[in-house]
């Protein structure tokens, strides 16, 4: 049995559309400043100093005398548009799940919030976050829009203990150039606390949170209709009703322990983090009724289960958002899934089990003067539970991406990006009879206008984008005949790209 | 804490994780899923016991290829899975399997009408894997394990044929039209126009207007991916010229029609005079053979396609695989018909080693064993000895160039059912009896013994799809009443050589079935021949429902071919009973009704079978 492919992204990992897996809510991460300095005004433009998040717990909420509240506009968002060199429209061309964000598609977020302070240590705010997908009426002439609610709830702070609960993003640091958060990321509705716990410069931070989502795939929901009740009918007559004979959502507990090291002396300003992370995952059992086929034919969803245990280990130095990042997480069962997504491929008992997930990631920027460079990249192995040994649902991959950049004075600069990367399939190359690897090399050069002035994370950032990427047989092989990915040994991705953040509550 | 410190720790730290990550290394395919090397694994093929199985229908490995499964429904996909046969290889050889028979397994037209292609004879892609049933390197495993325990595999392959590829654009009007015409009018009868599938047309398939005739009907390919109905490869094949375009067969007996027309469903006749289709076909096929090790095939429909084909296609494939170290590889024929020349005609030098025995399926199988439990519907035994004695006549007398080393007319292919015929038990209103009965004979017959999946766990069907059922739902039971009989069977034949190689020699038939001394005799020897001077076997049955029956009959008695007081040992029976042969070499015994005594002499009874 089979689910409809689930249309969140992760969901797209897989042949045909191999590179297509990132989260389209991608942004940078526009955290707040890791020292326990005032934080910046809430006018705040400017991209923060570094990339390396805090938890929210520890920004606070500047009081405004006679004011209790206010209303904060902020936004992430990136339009680009291309050409393919060929006439066509310039496309990703990925083939890992979390590839170079060069030729991405474009996104946005506008939020809302109101924030209110009504004791010099309790605060709330209520955020809410409209997320738009492409394409965009300029370009599709299609005034129907795509719009997803990102963030719709409300946290409240007393004094060091936060709680919020809602519809939220909650994720923990990204690496930039992949658009991807490799430790925490979790999309639920549901419920969290923080509690800071402060030792003199040192913060330990605990996060736990508690989510579920039903995704709207008949692997969890299910609706049939089915006759009136007779003590109804003589005002409705005969008639159907929907009524819900499926319903299985998956639930998520985490838990963060964030340590931030930092120096007494503030004028040290470097530091290291380091975060602990797990997840455990349980979905109920269920039973899926296709009734498209007569007699319906039911197929039993047993109960099902996953957990997570992760680390990130950060160190930054203070100066110019220059710091690094390194992953390891590990996943099994249902929980080796993302949440937004459900499993393609089972066990023969019908659950997740033998289902893994195994990576290592790296992350970085550095800036010393004209010269800055952003990294990433992973190592990732994931294994499904089919009892196939040969499967498009097992697979290693892995991407290494740089991009060096030459400021030109404060507000332009010349960014180069190389990137290779690579997904080893355990299926047959039918070329090689080997196991299908599909790789490519991508190279791109970014001219760029920088306002708010010279760094990696400064934006808004205005650019002209070209990319090169150069793909093997086995990628090829990964699309339909009849798409030109099929044919093509080299794409080309020719056309402009911004991108800018300000202000913005998603990434605690 | 100093920051360096802290550094340094937590390298360590991710030094121990990353070599203790549970990740045990990168993907790989399996080496059984890699291509094999070609190697001959038969000696000599009337050693084997073919098992026919639908791979839809067998065993369920991977419920990840479970694609648009319809449980129940057998019109439709099942789930079975060549990973299912891997499963339960343990079962078949409990059953006494040698060889499997496995339904096609190139990527076929997925569905049609409701209907799905999951008997696998509505090939569309003659070089892809239908993923129904795995991928290529799960295939190979599957085949790789069968080779492990000495077993091999015969692949079903069609020729005559591909699945509903293309419409006739009758009407001219570039899509597939399925109407009815007609006022109902004298004169003008209500008719029902597909251009799907049109009945047969001498011309070819003509187009029409309102102004009149104009001309054959196009041939266009349809493309609808969503049921994998679309234009057909290797690329020869996606070309009209490719095929007849003469519309569906209407009359069986024409022979024009019958091997010209499109076969039963729309599927469409390929014009395999030509060159460049046969070329097509022989390189598909053997292509599977080299990319997955199989050791026969097993060929559909071959009496629809023009008869100097298959020495052309036999050879061919002969020559390429002996240049690839595989030889003994058998090639046997479906011909759907009770005409026993025909088929035999197969087996002409040059051509087929063997063909699927369907006059033998009708005239012993169906007319003697299915019908015997009613007497007005009871047949004599006299129409298989003289069936039988058409063998020498019909069918090859010498091994074929290049092929299986021996004769046709000694490697036909028996079988009391298959997936095209009801089920003996649905024929034969659920004799079981009747049913061990056919099955000694199958076992203890000259030929290669061929049983259709099922059967050892006493499936009824009737008519397609209902004899086609799913296995999995019995759980695999072997120790069922025919089970063990089968089980026994197989053993018994391969323990006594004479009943795979030795000559065949009918001393006891009958036409008599009401109450005759001898009503439902059947006996037959196997001796001599390959087999070599000494093995003897002594076949006897009683194919009566009704009462026990002798061997004699108006003062005669059966004469064997043994000396004057030998002895004979039924093997076939718990207890062993013994019977001896008078001075004149005559047996005269009582045989129950529905019962066989395989007889050997007391010198050569095996222990332990």
């Amino acid at each position: 049995m089979r689910y409809p492919a689930c249309s969140c992204a992760v969901a797209l990992v897989f042949a045909g559309a191999p590179a297509a897996a990132q989260d389209p809510a991608a942004s940078p991460a526009p955290a707040s400043v890791p020292v326990a300095t005032p934080a910046p005004a809430p006018t705040q433009t400017t991209a923060p100093s570094t990339p390396i998040s805090v938890p929210v717990s520890s920004i606070p909420l500047p009081s405004i005398p006679g004011d209790t509240g206010r209303f904060e506009f902020g936004s992430y968002g990136r339009v680009q548009v291309a050409s393919d060199g060929r006439g066509g429209t310039g496309r990703p061309a990925n083939v890992v799940a979390y590839g170079n964000r060069i030729d991405e598609d474009s996104y946005a977020e506008l939020e809302l919030r109101r924030e209110d302070q009504f004791a010099p240590n309790v605060t709330s705010k209520v955020v809410t976050t409209l997320g738009f997908f492409p394409p965009f009426f300029h370009f599709s002439g299609d005034a129907t829009q795509a719009i997803a609610i990102r963030n719709l709830y409300a946290q409240g702070t007393y004094g060091d203990l936060t709680m919020w609960v809602g519809s939220r993003m909650y994720r923990g640091d990204d690496i930039y150039l992949l658009d991807w958060w490799p430790l925490d990321n979790q999309n639920t509705v549901g419920g969290g606390a923080g509690y800071v716990i402060r030792s003199g410069a040192d913060e330990t931070t605990v996060q736990a949170h508690a989510g579920m989502q039903r995704l709207d795939s008949t692997y969890q929901y299910e609706q049939v209709p089915a006759p009136v009740p007779p003590v109804l009918a003589a005002q409705a007559g005969p008639a159907a009703v929907n009524t819900t004979v499926l319903d299985r959502p998956r639930t998520i507990e985490t838990l963060k322990i964030t340590h931030l090291f930092r120096h007494e002396n503030p004028a040290q300003k470097d530091g290291f983090k380091i975060v602990l992370y797990g997840e455990a995952h349980e979905i109920s059992a269920g039973v899926y009724s296709d009734t498209s086929l007569n007699p319906p034919q039911q197929t039993a969803l047993p109960a099902d289960t996953g957990w997570l245990v992760g680390t990130e280990l950060a160190y930054w130095t203070g100066h110019r958002d220059t710091f690094v990042q390194l992953y390891l997480r590990h996943a099994e069962g249902i929980a080796a899934y993302d949440p937004l997504a459900v499993p393609l491929t089972f066990a023969n008992d019908h659950t997740t089990a033998g289902s893994t997930e195994d990576l290592v990631a790296l992350g970085g920027n550095y800036e010393a003067g004209m010269f800055g460079m952003l990294i990433g990249g992973y190592l990732r192995a994931f294994r499904d539970g089919d009892v196939s040994p040969t499967t498009s649902q097992k697979y290693d991959e892995g991407i290494l991406a740089v991009r060096p950049q030459i400021y030109l004075g404060e507000r332009f600069g010349v960014a180069v990006e190389g990137a290779f990367e690579s997904r080893r399939y355990a299926v047959l190359d039918p070329q090689t009879d080997q196991p299908l690897t599909a790789s490519e090399w991508r190279f791109g050069v970014i001219p760029y206008f920088s306002p708010s002035g010279r760094g990696s994370y400064k934006r808004p950032q205005l650019r002209v984008i070209y990319n090169l990427t150069a793909r093997n047989s086995a990628t090829r092989e990964l699309y339909p005949a009849q798409d030109v990915f099929s044919q093509r040994n080299t794409e080309h991705y020719l056309g402009f790209g911004v991108e800018w953040w300000f202000n913005s509550s998603s990434y605690p | 804490m100093r920051i360096a410190t802290i550094t340094r720790s937590l390298a360590c730290l991710l030094a121990v994780g990353v070599a203790a990550a549970p990740e045990s290394g990168c993907v790989s395919v399996p080496g059984d899923g890699q291509r094999p090397a070609l190697a001959t694994h038969v000696k000599d093929w009337r050693d084997e016991v073919i098992y026919q199985l639908i791979v839809d229908r067998f065993a369920d490995g991977d419920l990840n290829n479970d694609f648009n499964v319809a449980s129940g429904n057998l019109g439709k996909y099942q789930g079975g899975d060549w990973r299912g046969i891997v499963d339960h290889l343990d079962y078949l050889q409990a059953l006494g399997i040698t060889t499997l028979w496995i339904s096609p397994v190139v990527q076929n037209v997925d569905s049609d009408a409701d209907i799905d292609g999951y008997h696998g004879y509505w090939q569309q892609d003659l070089t892809q894997v239908n993923a129904h049933f795995g991928d290529l390197a799960t295939l190979r495993a599957m085949v790789a394990a069968v080779h492990d325990r000495g077993m091999k595999v015969v692949l079903d392959i069609v020729c005559n044929h591909m699945g509903q590829v293309f419409f006739y654009d009758i009407n001219r009007n570039g899509r597939p039209d399925d109407y009815v015409n007609g006022s109902g009018a004298p004169g003008d009868p209500v008719v029902q126009i597909s251009e799907y599938d049109p009945p047969w047309a001498p011309g070819g398939v003509q187009s029409y207007s309102q102004e009149g005739a104009s001309g054959r009907a196009p041939i266009l390919f349809l493309d609808d991916p969503g049921i994998n109905r679309i234009p057909p490869q290797p690329a020869v094949l996606a070309n009209a010229a490719a095929y007849h375009g003469m519309g569906h067969i209407e009359d069986f007996n024409d022979v024009s029609q019958r091997t010209l027309g499109d076969f039963t469903g729309g599927l469409k006749d390929l014009a395999t005079e030509r060159a460049d289709v046969r070329a097509a076909l022989i390189d598909a096929f053997a292509n599977w053979v080299e990319q997955v090790d199989l050791d026969g095939y097993r060929i559909d429909t071959i009496k629809h396609v023009e008869s100097d084909f298959w020495p052309v296609f036999a050879g061919a494939t002969r020559r390429r695989l002996a240049a690839e170290g595989k030889t003994n590889f058998l090639m046997f024929g479906e011909a759907f018909d009770g005409n026993d020349a025909l088929i035999g005609s197969y087996t002409a030098p040059g051509s087929l080693d063997s063909v699927f025995y369907f006059s033998q399926h009708f005239t012993a199988f169906s007319n003697v064993f299915e019908n015997a439990h009613d007497r007005a519907t009871a047949q004599g035994t006299a129409q298989i000895q003289a069936l039988w004695e058409q063998r020498a006549i019909n069918y090859g007398s010498t091994p074929q160039p290049g092929g299986i080393g021996v004769p046709p007319a000694k490697a036909l292919v028996n079988f009391i059912d298959n997936h095209d015929v009801p089920r003996f038990l649905f024929a034969s209103g659920g004799d079981k009896a009747a049913l061990h009965n056919a099955l000694s004979l199958l076992y203890t017959e000259d030929g290669i013994p061929n049983l259709y999946y099922g059967t050892e766990q006493d499936f009824s069907g009737g008519n397609d799809p209902a004899n086609r059922e799913v296995l999995w739902t019995t759980g695999f039971p072997t120790d069922g009443a025919t089970f063990t009989h089968i089980a026994k069977l197989a053993r018994i034949r391969k323990a006594y050589t004479a009943l795979r190689r030795g000559d065949t020699k009918v001393v006891w038939s009958t036409a008599d079935v009401a109450s005759e001394d001898d009503a439902g005799i059947f006996a037959f020897e196997r001796a001599g021949g390959d087999a070599g001077p000494s093995p003897y076997a002594l076949i006897v049955q009683n194919t009566s429902a009704f009462k026990a029956s002798f061997t004699s009959h108006a003062g005669a008695a059966l004469q064997t071919s043994q000396p004057g007081g030998a002895k004979l040992v039924d093997v076939l029976d718990p207890q062993q009973m013994s019977y001896a042969v008078d001075g004149g070499g005559k047996l005269d015994v009582s045989v129950a009704a529905q019962a066989t005594l395989i007889l050997v002499p007391e010198s050569q009874v095996l222990s332990g079978i």
